[in-house]
C-alpha cells in the first residue's frame, strides 16, 4: 500500500519535472528580484510589484546579469545606492548579530533550563 | 430622509456610551460580590444589557454602510453608493473603526458566553475573570470612543463616498476579519481566566479541563483566520505566493504559535496537574501577543500591506494599555502565584509530560525566530536609524534546521505514554519508512538537479512524519482521533508546503494579442481581449488558451480591473485549481505600448495546503465536540 503509493508519487513527480529547467538567466533573475524590496510599495518584492520602479528594477537587474556581474555583486551595488533595506536576505554584521544570535541563544538557554529543572531536582 | 440617518448615527453612538456605561456597572458589580462571596444576580442582565448596547451600535453602523449615509465619517471614508450589497456590509469591519466595533461585539459576546458556561465553578473565580475581562472592556470602549469614533457626523453630507479599496472587495476577505477576532478575542477570556485562577489559587486540573475548551475554540478560529488570510493574498493579491513573512502576517502567527503551545501544556496540567506557571505564562503570553498585534498594526509603525489610515495617538492609547495589562498580569503572576513543589519528582524522562514541554521548547524557539525578526528592525531604526529588511531568507534559515529536529521529534513522541514509557518501540517498519523517505527525496532532489543537503534532509523529515502518522490511522487501538487528525494536517501542511516551494515553475513574458509562447511542452495562446463592463468597475478580460502534452485545452481568464471609486486598478489571476496543481496566469499591462507583461506559473500541491489547515482545525473541533457533548 504505502509502496504502490510512494512509487505512485514519484511517477508522477517525474512526468512534471523530467523537462530541463528554463533558462538560467530568468531564473536568475527571478530568484534575485524575489530577494529585493520594492522600496516605493507597501511590503511587496521587487518580483511582486508591478511599479515603474520595480519594472525599470527587473532591466537593471537583467543587465547587470549581462555584463557578467555576479548576484552578490548585483546585491551589493544596490546596497551601495539604495541602501541596505532594499536586500530581504539580512546580512551578518555587527547591527545585527542580536537578531541571527538572540533566538539560538534563547534556544539553547531553554534547553539549559529544561535540563537544570529536570535534571538537578531535589527529590 | 436625512433625519432618520442622523437618527441611526446617534443611536449607534449612544449604545456604545450605555455599553461602556454597563461595563463600568458589570465591573462594579463583580467587585462587590468577590468581597462579599457572593454572585450578584444582577450581573447576568447587565452584561446581557452590555451585549445588546453594542450589538445595537454595530448593527447601526452596518446599517449606515447599507443605506450608504455618507454623513457618516466611516462611511464615507470606506464606501461608495455604486458598491455591491456584500461589499457596503463586509465595509463595516474593513477599516479601523468598524473593526474596533467588532472587536467589541466579540469581547462582550465571549464575556456572555462565559457566564453562561461556567455555572459549575467557583463564584469567587468566575467574578475575578468578569472583572479582568471588564478592564479590558473598558479599555476598548475608552479606546473606540476616544480616538476612534465609528459615528463621526460630516457636515455639510458629502454626496458620494470615497470607496473601499478593492482589493478588500473579496469573499474570504470579508469573512476573515470577523474569525480572526473571534480568536485574538477568545485569548483575552482565556487571560482573564488564567489571572483570576491565580489569585483563587485555583490552577489545577480542573481549571485546565474548563479552560481548554476556550483555548480550542480560539485556536480553531485562529488558524481558520490565517488560513484565509493566506487564500485571499494567494489568489487575490496576484503574486501567486501565500505567505510573505509580511510583519502583519508574522503578527497573527506569533499568538497562534504560543496558543498551540499553550494547548498542548494545557494536557500535562489536567492529566498530571504539572507545568501550572509554564501555563499561565503562555495564556498571559498569548494575548499579550494579540494585543501587541493590534498595537503593531493600527499604530502604523509597521512597512505592510495590511494598512489602516493611522493615526499616531491610537498607537499611543494601545501602547499605554498593553503596557497597563502587561504589569497588572506579571504583578499578580509574582505576588499571588504558589508553585507546588510536591509533584516534581514524579517525571520520568521518557514520558508524554518530557515530550510536550520538548514540543513547547521547539515553539517557543520559533516564536522568538518570528518576534525578534518582526521587532528588530524597528528597534534598529530607532536606536541607530539604520533601515534593514529581515525577509524570508533570515525565517527559512533560522526555522528549518530546527524544523527538521522537530519534525523528526515529532513523529515518535505522541505515541510516548505518560509517566513513563518502558518499552521503546523497534519496530522495523518505522526503519523502513524512514529509508522510504530519504531515498524519495533524495530522489526528487536528483531529478530536479539541484543539490541541497538541507533540503533534502527537510524533505524527508517532513515524508517520514506524514508516513508515521499515516501508519498510526491504521494501528488496532485508534486512541485519541482528534489529536491525529490534527497531526496528520500538520505534517501534510509541512509537506505540501516544502514540495509546493521546490517544485514550483513559473515564467515571466511579455505578450500582445495572437502572440504564443511554450513552457514545458505546454503551448500558450493569448487568444484576444474583451472589456466587461460591471456595477463599479471595468474589466479588460484576456482570453488565453494552452494547450498541455495531452492535448487537452484549458481557457485562461485572467482580468484587469479598473475600479471606479477609489479609481484603483488590479490584476484578478484566473487559476486552474486541480487535485495536485495549480495552475497560476496573471497579466498586467505595460504602460506605454500594446504588450501585457504574463506571468504563468505550476504550483503543485496547492490544494494540501489548504486542505491540510482545514484538516488541523478539524481536528480541533472534534476535541472541542467530545469536551462538550460526550461527558
Amino acid at each position: 500500500m504505502k509502496f504502490t503509493k510512494t512509487i505512485f508519487l514519484l511517477f508522477f513527480l517525474m512526468s512534471l519535472f523530467s523537462e530541463s529547467l528554463a533558462n538560467k538567466d530568468d531564473q536568475l533573475i527571478y530568484k534575485i528580484s524575489k530577494n529585493l524590496r520594492c522600496i516605493i510599495c507597501q511590503g511587496q518584492s521587487i518580483y511582486d510589484s508591478q511599479s515603474d520602479f520595480a519594472l525599470s528594477m527587473k532591466l537593471l537587474i537583467k543587465k547587470k546579469i549581462e555584463e557578467g556581474k555576479s548576484e552578490q555583486e548585483i546585491y551589493e551595488f544596490l546596497k551601495e545606492k539604495y541602501g541596505e533595506w532594499i536586500v530581504y536576505d539580512t546580512s551578518l554584521d555587527k547591527k545585527t548579530f542580536i537578531l541571527w544570535g538572540l533566538p539560538v541563544l534563547l534556544f539553547f538557554l531553554g534547553g539549559a533550563i529544561i535540563i537544570k529543572k529536570l535534571v538537578f531536582r531535589k527529590i | 430622509m436625512e433625519e432618520n440617518k442622523l437618527i441611526v448615527n446617534y443611536i449607534g453612538f449612544y449604545s456604545l456610551v450605555l455599553g461602556l456605561f454597563s461595563s463600568i456597572l458589570i465591573f462594579v458589580l463583580s467587585i462587590r460580590s468577590y468581597i462579599l462571596k457572593i454572585l450578584d444576580k444582577r450581573i447576568f442582565s447587565v452584561s446581557f444589557l452590555q451585549l445588546f448596547f453594542v450589538l445595537t451600535s454595530f448593527t447601526s453602523l452596518i446599517i449606515c454602510f447599507l443605506i450608504s449615509d455618507f454623513g457618516n465619517e466611516t462611511v464615507f471614508n470606506n464606501s461608495h453608493s455604486n458598491k455591491p450589497i456584500f461589499y457596503k456590509i463586509s465595509g463595516t469591519w474593513g477599516n479601523h473603526e468598524g473593526s474596533l466595533l467588532l472587536w467589541l461585539l466579540v469581547l462582550t459576546l465571549f464575556l456572555f458566553l462565559f457566564i453562561l458556561k461556567s455555572k459549575n465553578e467557583l463564584k469567587s473565580y468566575r467574578c475575578l475573570t468578569l472583572v479582568f475581562q471588564q478592564i479590558i472592556i473598558i479599555g476598548f470602549f475608552l479606546f473606540v470612543l476616544i480616538t476612534s469614533n465609528p459615528f463621526n457626523y460630516l457636515f455639510p453630507v458629502p454626496l458620494e463616498g470615497l470607496g473601499l479599496n478593492p482589493i478588500l472587495q473579496d469573499p474570504a476577505l470579508a469573512i476573515h476579519p470577523p474569525i480572526l477576532y473571534l480568536g485574538y478575542v477568545g485569548s483575552s477570556l482565556i487571560f482573564s481566566a488564567t489571572l483570576a485562577a491565580v489569585i483563587e489559587n485555583y490552577v489545577s486540573k480542573e481549571w485546565a479541563k474548563n479552560i481548554k475548551i476556550w483555548i480550542l475554540i480560539s485556536w480553531i478560529f485562529l488558524t481558520l483566520g490565517i488560513a484565509l488570510g493566506s487564500i485571499w493574498a494567494y489568489y487575490e493579491l496576484g503574486w501567486g505566493g501565500f505567505w510573505f513573512w509580511d510583519p502583519v502576517e508574522n503578527v497573527s502567527l506569533m499568538p497562534w504559535i504560543c496558543l498551540t503551545a499553550l494547548l498542548h501544556c494545557i494536557l500535562v496540567l489536567e492529566k498530571r496537574d504539572l507545568l501550572k506557571s509554564w501555563a499561565v505564562i503562555l495564556s498571559i503570553g498569548t494575548f499579550t501577543l494579540s494585543m501587541c498585534g493590534t498595537f503593531l498594526v493600527r499604530s502604523g509603525i509597521l512597512n505592510s500591506v495590511h494598512t489602516f489610515a493611522n493615526d499616531p495617538s491610537r498607537g499611543i492609547f494601545i501602547l499605554s494599555f498593553l503596557f497597563f495589562l502587561i504589569l497588572m498580569s506579571l504583578a499578580i503572576f509574582f505576588i499571588f502565584f504558589k508553585e507546588e513543589k510536591k509533584n516534581y519528582h514524579k517525571i520520568y524522562f521518557l514520558s508524554k509530560e518530557v515530550s510536550i514541554i520538548i514540543n513547547n521548547w521547539f515553539l517557543m524557539y520559533f516564536l522568538s525566530v518570528v518576534l525578534i525578526g518582526t521587532l528588530y528592525p524597528i528597534f534598529l531604526e530607532v536606536i541607530i536609524d539604520h533601515k534593514i529588511s529581515v525577509g524570508p531568507p533570515f525565517y527559512n534559515k533560522l526555522i528549518i534546521p530546527f524544523l527538521i529536529l522537530f519534525l523528526i521529534f515529532m513523529s515518535f513522541a505522541p505515541g510516548v505514554k505518560w509517566i513513563r514509557e518502558n518499552n521503546i518501540k523497534k519496530e522495523f517498519k518505522l526503519l523502513i519508512l524512514f529509508i522510504i523517505s530519504l531515498l524519495t527525496s533524495f530522489f526528487i532532489y536528483d531529478l530536479l538537479g539541484k543539490k541541497s543537503l538541507i533540503n533534502t534532509v527537510l524533505l524527508s523529515a517532513s515524508l517520514y512524519l506524514f508516513l508515521i502518522t499515516i501508519k498510526d490511522f491504521f494501528s488496532k487501538e485508534l486512541l485519541n482521533l482528534p489529536q491525529k487528525i490534527s497531526h496528520l494536517g500538520f505534517s501534510m501542511l509541512i509537506l505540501s508546503i516544502i514540495l509546493n516551494s521546490i517544485l514550483s515553475n513559473e515564467i515571466t513574458i511579455n505578450l500582445k494579442v495572437g502572440e504564443k509562447f511554450s513552457f514545458k511542452n505546454e503551448n500558450i495562446y493569448f487568444e484576444s481581449l474583451q472589456n466587461e463592463k460591471n456595477k463599479n468597475y471595468q474589466a479588460v478580460v484576456g482570453i488565453f488558451k494552452i494547450e498541455d502534452e495531452k492535448k487537452n485545452i484549458y481557457q485562461f481568464q485572467p482580468e484587469l480591473r479598473i475600479y471606479d471609486q477609489p479609481e484603483i486598478i488590479t490584476s484578478e489571476a484566473d487559476i486552474k485549481m486541480s487535485l495536485f496543481t495549480d495552475k497560476f496566469l496573471v497579466m498586467n499591462k505595460i504602460k506605454g505600448n500594446e504588450y501585457f507583461n504574463v506571468r504563468y506559473q505550476i504550483k503543485p500541491f496547492m490544494l494540501w495546503i489548504w486542505v491540510s489547515s482545514l484538516l488541523l482545525t478539524v481536528g480541533a473541533f472534534l476535541s472541542l465536540y467530545r469536551r462538550l457533548y460526550e461527558k
